[in-house]
């Protein structure tokens, strides 16, 4: 049964990107010594295209960098120690860095994304991107720039799409 | 067949047939090459006192009705057209173009040359034009002295608010000169709009506790405004989620310090390419402005610049690097055939909704 809900549909999707952007800017006076760190897997892709986007604007490489978190979630005991915790690694000391990811739920992800941080550098401030906010945050984090604010029950599975690996742009909205 | 002229203020005259209201008519003359909308044109606020000149071949040909009004009293001095047609099977007519101007006792004169008479006014430096019965020395002596109003706002904006009622977010709308396509965009997103004067206050506008503002398109000059409107705007700026259209676009730039010039030829059409500067995106929208930013005078510390015009460079999108403020040139409500790709009605909701957001949990 097909019981899929379109939430934020393409155009919805690149609007609230490009106001983040905008927003990113606003709070950050600028984009100069901005960071951004994407959370695998979609946070990455979302992480380069609002780079992309003040790459148009003020003409500026933003960085960004790709987390793995794998291995600082609170329910993996075990450390795989060949994982890399981060790739394109550049310093993040005395930075301002934009944490992006899809969904904000839990918290608990970027939580393990704060740990994994730690390990790269001690940055100057840490802010929040995500495109979706569906609430239910167990641990007290919050979003500074939220693409939408979707209420959600917690037997909904929301699923950000993102035309790189999945076969469009999107966010949906499934019942279990 | 009543034989009409178009007097050029540079002594040029073009002779034509007469319709509509068979009076005369001076104002400033412009060219306007949409294809389409000729009602929303004659009823738009933003050609107050002017003769309104279609390069379009044909007008009239879906009448005139009652959807496609932009406000109800028509601002526009008289109308130049090719071919008047009066011919049409739209579901939507209920009055003839012919008969909508004789009850407006606007002039018509048709059976001109348009696109000889746009080629000719963009390469002379013609302002002013009269719809006359002779052109004799007479009617040239009568166009040269006659003086365009400076009180173009004064004459077509509201001078009294009201609430056009919706279940949403209280949005402010301060008319210069209101289309009613601003009301019918924001409407469409369930918003609460109260529209007041140009002149209202800052602390009249804040009393109303709305959400955010908006700030319409009008006719005239942004240089023969009032300073107490750019005080306002300052101050709005600074408190509130901040959307400006049109000229309401030519005061934000002011008020953050950007220069105004006045074209050397006023565009009104829908056939410039304006590029989405974020997103390389390329729309084509109804674009009517006499006046444009000057780019040099754009200081990036305080704004950015986020739609070019891409046929004359002109600046056609700003955005506050301090403030959630924005503001276009073009009109963002109308646009050719790609509706959809112009959203900006949404962005500055969601703007409006992200601000109360930041408001309420910092």
């Amino acid at each position: 049964m097909n019981n899929e809900k379109v939430v934020l549909d393409n155009m919805s999707m690149q609007r609230a990107l490009t106001r983040i952007t905008y927003e990113i800017i606003e709070k950050n006076k600028g984009v100069n010594n901005l960071v951004l760190i994407g959370i695998k897997t979609r946070g990455v892709y979302l992480a380069k295209r609002i780079a992309n986007r003040l790459k148009k604007l003020e003409n500026t490489d933003v960085p960004v960098i790709e987390l793995d978190i794998t291995n600082y979630r609170d329910d993996k005991k075990e450390k795989n120690n060949s994982q890399k915790v981060a790739t394109n690694v550049v310093d993040i000391n005395e930075k301002n860095i934009v944490l992006v990811d899809d969904v904000l739920f839990t918290g608990r992800t970027v939580r393990a994304a704060l740990g994994a941080i730690n390990e790269i550098g001690r940055p100057k401030r840490i802010n929040l991107a995500v495109l979706v906010d569906r609430g239910h945050h167990e641990l007290p984090i919050r979003a500074d720039f939220v693409g939408k604010n979707i209420p959600s029950s917690k037997d909904e599975t929301i699923k950000v799409l993102v035309s790189e690996i999945d076969d469009r742009d999107g966010v949906e909205i499934t019942k279990k | 067949m009543v034989k009409k002229y178009l007097i050029l203020d540079d002594g040029t005259s073009f002779v034509g047939e007469a319709f509509g209201d068979l009076s005369t008519a001076t104002g400033e003359l412009a060219i306007n090459s949409n294809l389409n909308n000729y009602q929303e044109s004659l009823t738009d606020p933003l050609y107050h006192n002017q003769i309104i000149t279609f390069t379009q071949p044909s007008i009239g040909n879906i009448g005139i009705n009652p959807k496609s009004y932009e406000s109800i009293l028509t601002s526009a001095k008289g109308i130049v057209v090719h071919q008047e047609e009066n011919i049409s099977f739209s579901h939507l007519k209920n009055l003839s173009l012919n008969s909508f101007l004789k009850e407006r006792h606007i002039p018509g004169i048709c059976q001109i040359d348009t696109r000889a008479l746009q080629k000719y006014v963009h390469t002379h430096n013609v302002k002013k034009a009269s719809i006359v019965n002779n052109n004799d020395a007479h009617a040239f002596d009568q166009l040269q002295a006659s003086v365009l109003s400076n009180q173009q706002i004064q004459s077509v904006a509201t001078p009294k608010p009201y609430l056009v009622p919706g279940s949403g977010i209280t949005i402010v709308v301060i008319d210069l000169g209101l289309r009613e396509s601003i009301v019918r965009q924001l409407s469409k997103l369930n918003c609460n709009l109260i529209v007041v004067p140009w002149n209202t206050s800052f602390s009249e506008i804040k009393n109303l506790d709305p959400e955010g503002v908006v700030i319409s398109s009008g006719p005239g000059s942004p240089e023969e405004i009032e300073n107490s409107v750019i005080d306002n705007i300052l101050e709005i700026q600074k408190e509130l989620p901040l959307f400006g259209i049109g000229l309401g676009h030519e005061l934000i730039a002011i008020v953050n310090g950007a220069k105004i010039k006045r074209l050397k030829i006023g565009h009104y059409g829908d056939n410039h390419p304006v590029k989405k500067i974020i997103t390389n995106e390329i729309v084509y929208p109804h674009q009517a402005q006499d006046y444009a930013i000057v780019t040099d005078s754009v200081d990036t510390s305080k704004l950015i610049i986020t739609y070019v015009d891409l046929i004359n460079g002109t600046v056609q999108g700003l955005r506050s690097r301090d403030y959630p403020t924005f503001s276009v040139q073009f009109l963002p409500e109308s646009a050719l055939g790609i509706e959809n790709n112009l959203d900006l009605f949404d962005e500055f909701i969601e703007s409006v909704v992200a601000h109360r957001r930041v408001k309420y949990e910092l």
